[in-house]
């Protein structure tokens, strides 16, 4: 009987010529390594975040005199695993950032950037940005002192053209107008929760399922890459690769079990990290919490902005940072691809984990005049890997004209 | 048929995804359960000294408007109304069989005809006899003090809730002299 309403729709809509297509005679290379499941771990978590994210719009009322205790009483207490839902959402935001970045670190390790796949870099970058403000957005709504105030501190930053060494006048009247744009006013108010609520609920998500989409599909077009960094001839080097099913969706399958594990032990048992308790108290506009610093995935850009003495320059270099990680495969135009081939390359990006790393930390931390010093000297090894690649790749050229033009 | 390991593994890993499956829709569904705050409406307590004589007290039980009627002793006898003999409750009698020998009981105050809430008339109508009635605006239902169709377009008399009488206390909600819902 199934197999008959399945032949029934098969004979009109080809579902079977589709699946074998892109299912089975899709090849994929056979020596992927586990940093290429980040992907689909990725699409794991967005999916895991819309469907909590349904649940929770139900009851979550963006109204500043509502918003706190829709969240923490109708949520929490009155609706039957309303906690769930929301315990979920939130570790669900930090776990997408996370898996994002490891995502981003395994693409600039392996140079997925690279010619063909330079658009899927571009249109990955631009998912990272629209889900930085998905989260900020997102993190207002529940109105807790740390949301408020985090958004108080967002909408400051534009602000900082006021700074600017040359026309002080106009920079800083183009940052106040944008902060009073993002903000409805001068206060953070009912006109502010509404606007981000609608981004966050509707024009986000929306917006990332589409460049989800495109990703994906560019993913596809230009093929994956190869972790030894040589393009793959499918037709020609059979050998090299293995249909995506079964031999990819059990791997990844396996390895998102383990990642669901982890998710929800996190979700069950550890949510003081994702929830904090400061949160737990109603946004107060005259009192700011004693503890505030940015969620942990947006500390290596604040660390950049605070450690450089001017709050302009601090505001151009951390917009730098990401102009630069959009133009990563401008940057990096070597023939070479992989750091397993490039050993200047693998010593930089090194020292980029290591400065991302200590940045995030620094940023956790009291900006003492030494913690300061820190942070600028990580911020200059940041630059460094971006300003380095130009000169690897000519050096690279040059290793590849003497080899005769092969890599 | 044989099973070979092949089916052991797609039965263990299919049956591993269904309890996957059931254990997400399992939270999601229960979302969507009436609260806790709703169940606190599903029983009322009621003072009855503090009800009028001849007079009606208002108030809610599951969300809808709930009629606690005192009525002065041996009404049954002193009010006499002729009755819609068809329109009979879920029990398949008048609600006065039920109701008659208290002074004190609680009704749905819902027309059974299409959800209007029917009016007190202490002093009744002609149609009553001058006797006490409901009345229900929309479409002009009559019922006696105990719920039952004297005039006009309703089908069944008024929902009786299960209740009890505990000293001054009605307990709407609760089987006492109503088992349940008729």
């Amino acid at each position: 009987m199934i197999k008959r309403i399945v032949d029934w729709i098969d004979e009109r809509a080809h579902i079977r010529d589709i699946y074998r297509e892109q299912m089975v005679e899709y090849k994929v290379p056979k020596n992927l390594t586990f940093p290429y499941v980040f992907g689909v771990l990725a699409l794991t978590t967005f999916a895991i975040q819309i469907i909590s994210g349904i649940i929770l719009i139900m009851y979550y009322k963006p109204l500043i005199a509502h918003a706190f205790d829709s969240t923490n009483y109708t949520i929490m207490k009155e609706i039957s695993f309303g906690w769930l839902f929301r315990n979920i959402h939130a570790a669900g935001a930090n776990f997408f950032l996370a898996i994002v970045y490891l995502h981003m670190f395994t693409g600039i390790y392996y140079n997925a950037y690279k010619k063909p796949r330079e658009l899927v870099w571009i249109v990955g970058w631009v998912i990272f940005f629209v889900l930085l403000m998905t989260a900020l957005s997102g993190y207002l709504l529940p109105w807790g002192q740390l949301s408020y105030w985090g958004m108080i501190v967002t909408t400051e930053i534009p602000m900082s053209l006021g700074d600017a060494p040359i026309l002080k006048g106009l920079l800083g009247a183009i940052g106040e107008t944008v902060s009073i744009w993002m903000k409805g006013g001068y206060k953070l108010e009912d006109l502010a929760l509404g606007r981000f609520f609608g981004l966050h609920v509707l024009f986000l998500p929306l917006t990332l399922l589409l460049l989800i989409g495109i990703h994906l599909f560019l993913v596809r077009a230009a093929g994956i890459s190869n972790p030894d960094g040589y393009e793959i001839d499918k037709k020609n080097e059979p050998e090299k690769v293995v249909p995506f099913h079964p031999y990819m969706t059990l791997k990844e399958g396996a390895y998102t079990m383990w990642y669901l594990a982890l998710f929800f032990f996190f979700v069950f048992f550890h949510m003081s990290h994702f929830l904090p308790a400061d949160n737990f108290e109603p946004a107060d506009p005259l009192k700011t919490p004693p503890h505030i610093a940015p969620e942990w995935y947006l500390l290596g850009f604040y660390e950049i902005f605070r450690s450089i003495p001017s709050k302009f320059w601090g505001f151009v270099a951390f917009n730098l940072s990401l102009v630069f990680l959009l133009i990563l495969p401008f940057l990096d135009f070597s023939p070479l691809k992989s750091a397993r081939r490039r050993p200047l390359f693998f010593i930089m990006f090194v020292v980029l984990v290591i400065s991302a790393i200590a940045l995030t930390i620094l940023g956790t931390m009291a900006p003492t005049p030494t913690n300061a010093k820190l942070g600028m000297f990580f911020t200059f090894t940041t630059f460094l890997f971006f300003l380095s690649l130009p000169v690897i790749s000519f050096i690279e050229w040059g290793w590849y004209k003497a080899k005769g033009g092969q890599s | 048929m044989e099973a070979s390991r092949r089916d052991f593994i797609n039965v263990a890993i299919g049956g591993m995804g269904v309890v996957g499956a059931l254990g997400v829709l399992y939270p999601i569904v229960k979302t969507l359960a009436p609260s806790a705050a709703s169940s606190t409406e599903a029983k009322v307590e009621v003072d009855i000294n503090k009800v009028p004589e001849l007079g009606i007290r208002v108030t809610s039980f599951k969300g809808k408007p709930l009629f606690v009627v005192k009525l002065p002793e041996g009404a049954s006898q002193k009010f006499s109304y002729k009755l819609n003999e068809s329109a009979k409750n879920s029990a398949g009698k008048h609600n006065q069989e039920i109701l008659g020998d208290k002074n004190v009981f609680a009704l749905i105050g819902v027309c059974t005809h299409l959800g209007c809430i029917p009016l007190w008339k202490p002093q009744g109508a002609d149609i009553s006899g001058g006797n006490p009635a409901f009345h229900c605006p929309c479409h002009g239902g009559f019922y006696t003090p105990w719920g039952d169709v004297i005039g006009g377009p309703p089908p069944r008399p008024l929902w009786v809730p299960p209740q009890k009488l505990e000293g001054n206390k009605l307990v709407v909600g609760e089987p006492g002299f109503v088992e349940r819902l008729v």
